[in-house]
């Protein structure tokens, strides 16, 4: 064979390959996705909104104390994760900048994102959890914010480095301080990037089940009390989907749906926020 | 009736300034120079021969960064600004400066001009936006944009940019002006209205601009200052600089022996 016919050969492995590669994984992403559609329309009815579980066995019931639960410990880690992990990126990208100490947080910032989410639960359950001897809402709202902060940190890190020097200078040069240039110039130039890099963990810390098993645990009764067990929609479908009942199971499906298009919803604008900055 | 000629006074008299990078990087060496006030004094010089490093000693811009070191003074209205208990806040509202690449913020063009006035503790609206018109009317740019004030400032062109940010820097009325190489990444007519705008700004603002073109500090200035190798090796009136210098270096490096 000659030279040129193999390397032609080679190339056509090369796509095939590849090609194989990409349709097993897109086959598999649209299967389960084309199911949750499939089952979770099908189950979906406003009484799902509006209505508590009923007792187990029986028929009805709907998943409002999950939604809430979902919805409350979401915001509140939200709204403790983003803080801090805004503030630790911009302490990292501006006043350590280049400094050893900046580097290494930065390491570890990236090794406790790919900390298996349970071990982040089963630490939260050692410290806010057992002590207490009892499941909290707040427990699994400090489960979901310890996996924000790592993510929302070095997106700000990451974004505020990419905000040139430049203009950090102009800045200073015409007699700002530096808390200014941060939040007047920089944090303007680097907004969308860091909005996108907050959408982006809220939607990765709402689909997380194992934090919350060991955390906020599961109530199946209404609740909004942070300080006691608390309902989740996660939760809700890994206990529905393990139980006994077909109308645990549809739920469950519904339940998995709304949770899908959620997190699809926040990734879409996450998306279309930095493709409309950098259009 | 009696015509009283004013001797032109010094604004700024740089005192055997010697700066450093870094333990051994010794950029600067024993630099005298007097700046004039109400005049452009061009720096000019090979690549690396010290002028922009020169020229962000006036506003301390090197404090930005580690392991700098100043010696010698810089007096500006007998105060040694590279004393270390300098205002540099203060100190960079009053000495301004403009830099290679245009700078604007990612905010609308009115806002970048209210951005240093705000800095100046100006809140009132109507009074930040005859100041806006005004810095925009002395950069020379005022026309070319005041029917989209509220338009991102990136949309403008670069020279339009740079007049930008020019106004930003007038709009803080600072005493003293730096420009480092401000047209270089400018097309032909873009930096003929700098240079225009430059020569039209130094009856409000002392200039010193660094440039590597020698034309353009033919062009502007008033005095120039031609530095080689981190010292300054020749500083008179431009025109004595570039027709009959004293030293063979300037010589060379103006007629285009090298450099």
């Amino acid at each position: 064979m000659n030279i040129e016919k193999k390397r032609k050969l080679e190339g056509f492995i090369a796509l095939a390959l590849s090609t194989c590669a990409a349709f097993v994984g897109l086959f598999w992403l649209v299967f389960i996705l084309g199911d949750v559609l499939i089952h979770g329309i099908g189950a979906l009815n406003l009484g799902l909104f509006f209505n508590d579980p009923v007792p187990a066995g029986m028929a009805g019931g709907g998943l409002r104390n999950a939604f809430i639960g979902q919805l409350l410990i979401t915001i509140c880690a939200t709204l403790i994760g983003v803080p801090v992990g805004v503030l630790g990126g911009t302490f990292l990208a501006e006043y350590a900048r280049r400094t050893r100490f900046a580097q290494v947080i930065s390491v570890l910032a990236d090794i406790i994102v790919s900390v298996p989410s349970i071990v982040i639960g089963t630490f939260i359950y050692a410290i806010l959890v057992r002590p207490v001897h009892h499941f909290s809402g707040w427990a699994g709202a400090f489960a979901l914010s310890l996996i924000m902060i790592p993510v929302v940190l070095r997106t700000t890190e990451d974004m505020l480095s990419m905000v040139p020097w430049t203009l950090r200078e102009a800045a200073f040069a015409l007699g700002a301080p530096y808390y200014k240039v941060i939040i007047q110039v920089v944090y303007r130039g680097a907004a969308t990037g860091i909005l996108t890099g907050i959408l982006l963990s809220i939607a990765r810390v709402a689909g997380e089940t194992a934090p919350l098993l060991f955390t906020s645990f599961n109530n199946n009764f209404f609740s909004t009390n942070m300080n006691g067990p608390i309902a989740s929609l996660t939760v809700t479908i890994f206990q529905y989907a393990m139980g006994p009942y077909e109308d645990w199971h549809a739920q469950a499906w519904a339940a998995s749906f709304v949770i899908t298009v959620f997190i699809l919803v926040l990734t879409l604008a996450g998306r279309l926020i930095l493709k409309w900055r950098y259009k | 009736m009696e015509v009283q000629i004013v001797a032109p006074t010094i604004d700024i008299e740089v005192k055997n300034l010697d700066f450093y990078y870094s333990g051994t990087n010794h950029a600067l060496k024993g630099i005298s120079l007097p700046i004039t006030k109400y005049k452009v004094t061009a720096l000019i010089g090979p690549s690396g021969c010290g002028k922009t490093t020169l020229l962000r000693c006036f506003n301390r811009m090197h404090d930005l960064y580690p392991h700098h070191r100043y010696e010698g003074e810089i007096v500006f209205q007998n105060q040694n600004i590279l004393a270390a208990d300098v205002d540099l806040i203060a100190l960079r509202s009053r000495i301004g400066m403009v830099f290679q690449k245009p700078t604007p913020f990612p905010m609308s063009i009115a806002e970048n001009i209210a951005y240093g006035l705000r800095l100046k503790g100006i809140r009132n609206r109507s009074e930040l936006a005859g100041r806006i018109e005004e810095a925009l009317r002395h950069a020379a740019l005022w026309e070319e944009v005041r029917d989209k004030m509220n338009d991102s400032a990136y949309d403008l062109s670069g020279g339009q940019q740079q007049r930008l940010v020019i106004a930003r820097a007038l709009a803080v009325e600072p005493e003293v002006l730096l420009f480092d190489e401000p047209t270089s990444a400018l097309d032909p007519i873009s930096t003929a209205k700098i240079e225009e705008l430059v020569v039209n700004l130094k009856k409000d603002v002392t200039i010193i601009i660094v440039t590597h073109n020698m034309q353009q500090a033919a062009r502007v200035s008033d005095m120039t200052g031609f530095m080689y190798l981190g010292e300054l090796i020749e500083y008179g009136a431009t025109e004595k600089i570039f027709t009959n210098p004293d030293k063979k270096q300037t010589d060379d490096y103006i007629t285009g022996r090298f450099g």
